[in-house]
C-alpha cells in the first residue's frame, strides 16, 4: 500500500539525524533572545508573549480590536442592549435597502432579527446555495471575537454552515461582549471546550471583508466574498 | 518563456532577457518595496518577533522531525472524520487519483483555489485534456491562467503584470468592458467566478498546514474564492505535500500570523479556515465527500538528508522572493519552476534532480537577506552553497572549470610564480586592449556582464613594502 511505502520512505529517512549545525541555526543567532518551552503549550504562551499586546481588560480589547477595524475596514458597532442591535439592523437595512437577508438558529441572531420586515432565509437545514447568493446579507453568529487580530472565529455551527457566512455580498456578525477573547489560542480552546473531539467539519477565523490586492497591489474589497462586513457586539 | 528544454540555458536565456527590461524590473521593485513598508509596520507591532520566529520555526522542526507519526495521526483522524485519504508516491500517482474521482462522479466542470502543489504535478493540463473545464478562482491565478502562462511568483501569481495588460487580456478574453481601473478589473473576474461557483461539480484546494492533531486542513486566502471552493461543490479534493504537517490546532494561532506578516505584510490574512471532512450529519451545507491527497513527489529524498530537511520546514510565504536581488533582477518566470526564488533554488535539486537544476544555486549573491527574512528561520543561503558543495563533489562541475581551479593550485602554491602570472597579467591586460569588448577576446563571454578595470600600477606586495 502506498500509505506504508510513504511512511516507510518517511522513517528510512528520518533514521539519520538532522545535523546539529543547522539545527544550531535558530538558537545560536539568538542567544539573548527569550525562549519559550518547546511544545504546544510553549507556542500557545508565544501567541500572548510575542505577538502584538492587547491588554488584559475588556476595554482594552474592545479599543484594540477597534483600532485594527478601522484599518481592515471591517464596521465594528458596540451597542449596550440586544434592543439597541435590532436597531442597527433596521437601520442597516434601511441604508442597504436589504430585501432578502439569509440567517440561522442562532438565538442572539433571532431576536435581532425578529422585526425586520424582509424575506428570510434560514441555512440550518438544507438549503438551495442559488437561494442564498440572492440575498442581499447574510447574518450569523461566531464563537469569539479575537482582540489581537480583530477577527470573529466561526464554525458551521456558529454560523449557519459554510456558506451563509462569505456567499452574500455583505457579512454581520452578532455578537455578544462575553465573547471577547485575546488570542487566536484562546478561540481554539473554546472551540475544543465545546465540542471535545466532535469537531465541526469548518471553523474560519474571519478578518475583515473579503479584499485582494491582485492588481498592481492595489487593494480591492469584496473579491469573492462579501465586500463588506459588520461585527455588531452587544456589551451588556 | 524560452522553449529551451535545458533548463541552464533557458535560465540564461531568459535572465538575459528580463534583466535587460528596466521599465518591468523598476514595476517589480517599486511593488516589493510597497510590500516591505507594510510588513515592516506589522512586525513591528509584535512585542517580540524574533522569539515569535523561533517558536514558529521549533513547530516545524517538531513536525518534520517526527513525521512519520504526524502524518499517520493526521490521516487517521481525517478517516476517522469520514474524508478519504490518497497517498500517492508521485506526480503521476496523484494526477491518477485525482482524476479518478473526477471521472467517478462524472463531473464536468471543475474549480479551482490557489494551490502551487497542482501547479507542481501539472494538473490542469491533464484535466484540460480529459476535457473537463478547469476554472483557476484566485484573481492572480486566474489572470495568469488566461494569459496561458505559470505564476510569477508563488504569492503574487500576476505581480509582473499591469492594469493596462489586464485590462487588453479581460477584454480580449472576456469580452469585458475597457477599464484600466483595478477595482472594476476585479468585478469582472467576480462576476465571472461567481456562476462558476455555483455549478462546478468538483472543487479543488491546496492546504497551507494539516493539523496532525484534529485531522484537519488549514486553507489561508484573501479573497474568500477557497471558502466558497470548498463549500459549494459537492466534492472538495485537497491537494497537500506531507511536508506541511504541524502537530496541534494551537499551533495555527502561531504560524497564522506569521504566514501573514512575512507573506504579505498583513496582520492576518482575511479568512483562515480549517476543514476537517465533509458535511457531517448535523450540519446543513458543505461537500458530501472530501478528499485528501498527499503528496511525496521526492520530499522524502530531501528529508533524507540530514542538512538540507532544513527547507521541508519552509511555509511558502513568499518573503525570501521578495526580497531577494536575484529575484528582482531576473523575475519569476526564468527561474522555470513551480518555486521561485531562493526556497526554489535551494529545493528544485533535490525534487527534479541536481544535474539540471544546480545552476540555481550559482545564481545567488549570498547575500543572506533570504535566511534573514524566513519567518521559520530556514537557513537558506547555506544550503544554496550545499547544493553547489554537493555538485561539485558529484564531479558536476564545469570542465574548463575544474582546469581553471587546478592552474590556479599550482600557481598559488608557488609565490615565484604567482608574481610572475601578476605581470605577465598586467601585460597581457595592456596588449589585449585593442579586442576587449569584442568576440575574439578570449574572456569575451566573462566579460560580457562583467568590468574588468586596468590592474593598478602598483601591486599589494610593493605598496606594503614602501610603507615601511
Ligand atoms: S523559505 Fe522561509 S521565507 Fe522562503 S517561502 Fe519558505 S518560509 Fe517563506
Amino acid at each position: 500500500m502506498s500509505r506504508d511505502a510513504i511512511l516507510g520512505r518517511v522513517r528510512e529517512a528520518l533514521s539519520v539525524k538532522t545535523d546539529p549545525h543547522v539545527r544550531e541555526v535558530v538558537k545560536k543567532s539568538s542567544h539573548s533572545l527569550p525562549v519559550l518551552a518547546n511544545g504546544p503549550d510553549g507556542r500557545t504562551q508565544a501567541v500572548k508573549e510575542f505577538l502584538p499586546f492587547v491588554g488584559d481588560s475588556l476595554e482594552d480589547h474592545v479599543a484594540a480590536f477597534k483600532v485594527l477595524s478601522e484599518k481592515l475596514q471591517t464596521e465594528f458597532i458596540v451597542v449596550p442592549t440586544v434592543d439597541s442591535a435590532r436597531q442597527a439592523l433596521a437601520q442597516l437595512r434601511q441604508a442597504h435597502q436589504w430585501e432578502r437577508i439569509g440567517i440561522h438558529d442562532n438565538e442572539l441572531v433571532q431576536s435581532c432579527v425578529d422585526q425586520l420586515q424582509v424575506e428570510f432565509l434560514n441555512t440550518s437545514s438544507d438549503y438551495d446555495s442559488h437561494a442564498l447568493e440572492k440575498c442581499d446579507v447574510g447574518i450569523s453568529g461566531c464563537d469569539a471575537l479575537i482582540a489581537q487580530t480583530a477577527s470573529a472565529l466561526v464554525t458551521n455551527h456558529s454560523a449557519g454552515g459554510r456558506a451563509l457566512s462569505v456567499l452574500p455580498p455583505h457579512h454581520v456578525v452578532v455578537a455578544d461582549a462575553s465573547q471577547m477573547v485575546t488570542t487566536m489560542a484562546d478561540g481554539f480552546a473554546l472551540i475544543r471546550e465545546k465540542h471535545h473531539d466532535n469537531w465541526p467539519s469548518f471553523i474560519s477565523f474571519i478578518t475583515g471583508p473579503s479584499r485582494t490586492a491582485d492588481i498592481e497591489r492595489v487593494l480591492v474589497l469584496g473579491a469573492h466574498g462579501p465586500k463588506k462586513l459588520t461585527i455588531i457586539m452587544i456589551s451588556a | 518563456m524560452s522553449q529551451s528544454t535545458n533548463p541552464t540555458t533557458q535560465f540564461q536565456t531568459d535572465a538575459n532577457r528580463v534583466t535587460a527590461d528596466d521599465d518591468r524590473r523598476s514595476f517589480l521593485r517599486s511593488s516589493l518595496r510597497g510590500y516591505q513598508t507594510t510588513r515592516t509596520a506589522t512586525q513591528e507591532r509584535f512585542l517580540n518577533y524574533e522569539s515569535a520566529r523561533i517558536a514558529a520555526g521549533d513547530a516545524k522542526w517538531e513536525a518534520i522531525e517526527n513525521l512519520d507519526i504526524y502524518l499517520a495521526q493526521f490521516a487517521d483522524k481525517l478517516e476517522a472524520r469520514g474524508a478519504t485519504v490518497h497517498w500517492c508516491s508521485d506526480s503521476n500517482e496523484a494526477r491518477s487519483a485525482i482524476l479518478n474521482i473526477i471521472k467517478e462522479h462524472d463531473a464536468k466542470s471543475v474549480i479551482k483555489s490557489k494551490c502551487m502543489t497542482t501547479e507542481e504535478i501539472h494538473l490542469n493540463d491533464l484535466l484540460e485534456k480529459e476535457g473537463f473545464e478547469v476554472v483557476e478562482s484566485d484573481l492572480g491565478e486566474f489572470i495568469v491562467q488566461l494569459r496561458e502562462e505559470a505564476p510569477y511568483h508563488f504569492v503574487f501569481p500576476a505581480m509582473h503584470l499591469k492594469k493596462e495588460e489586464i485590462n487588453s487580456l479581460f477584454q480580449e478574453k472576456l469580452k469585458s468592458i475597457n477599464t484600466n481601473d483595478p477595482e472594476e478589473l476585479t468585478m469582472v473576474a467576480r462576476e465571472v467566478l461567481r456562476e462558476k461557483y455555483l455549478s462546478a461539480d468538483i472543487g479543488i484546494s491546496g492546504a497551507n498546514f494539516g493539523v496532525a492533531e484534529t485531522g484537519m486542513i488549514s486553507i489561508t486566502e484573501n479573497e474568500g474564492n477557497a471558502r466558497l471552493t470548498t463549500s459549494l461543490p459537492k466534492v472538495h479534493i485537497a491537494l497537500m505535500g506531507i511536508e506541511k504537517i504541524i502537530p496541534k490546532l494551537e499551533d495555527l494561532a502561531l504560524m497564522l500570523p506569521m504566514l501573514a506578516t512575512a507573506g504579505t505584510g498583513q496582520h492576518l490574512t482575511c479568512y483562515n479556515s480549517q476543514l476537517g471532512g465533509p458535511r457531517q450529519d448535523d450540519e446543513s451545507d458543505g461537500p458530501l465527500e472530501m478528499h485528501v491527497v498527499l503528496l511525496d513527489n521526492h520530499r522524502t529524498r530531501l528529508l533524507a538528508d540530514p542538512e538540507q530537511r532544513d527547507a521541508l520546514r519552509c511555509i511558502r510565504c513568499g518573503a525570501c522572493l521578495n526580497v531577494c536581488p536575484i529575484f528582482k533582477n531576473v523575475g519569476g518566470h526564468t527561474y522555470g519552476t513551480t518555486y521561485q526564488g531562493p526556497i526554489g533554488s535551494v529545493i528544485t535539486p533535490h525534487l527534479r534532480g541536481l544535474k539540471d537544476w544546480k545552476h540555481l544555486s550559482h545564481s545567488s549573491s549570498l547575500c543572506g537577506a533570504c535566511s534573514e527574512t524566513c519567518p521559520v528561520k530556514i537557513d537558506l543561503h547555506h544550503h544554496l552553497l550545499r547544493n553547489r558543495r554537493d555538485a561539485a563533489g558529484k564531479g558536476q562541475g564545469m570542465l574548463a572549470e575544474k582546469i581553471l581551479m587546478f592552474g590556479f593550485t599550482i600557481v598559488m602554491r608557488r609565490p615565484w610564480l604567482y608574481r610572475l602570472a601578476g605581470r605577465l597579467g598586467k601585460v597581457g591586460h595592456v596588449l589585449t586592449k585593442p579586442i576587449h569588448g569584442t568576440r575574439i577576446d578570449p574572456f569575451y563571454a566573462w566579460k560580457k556582464t562583467r568590468d574588468l578595470d586596468d590592474p593598478a600600477k602598483q601591486s599589494f606586495k610593493q605598496y606594503w613594502k614602501s610603507r615601511k
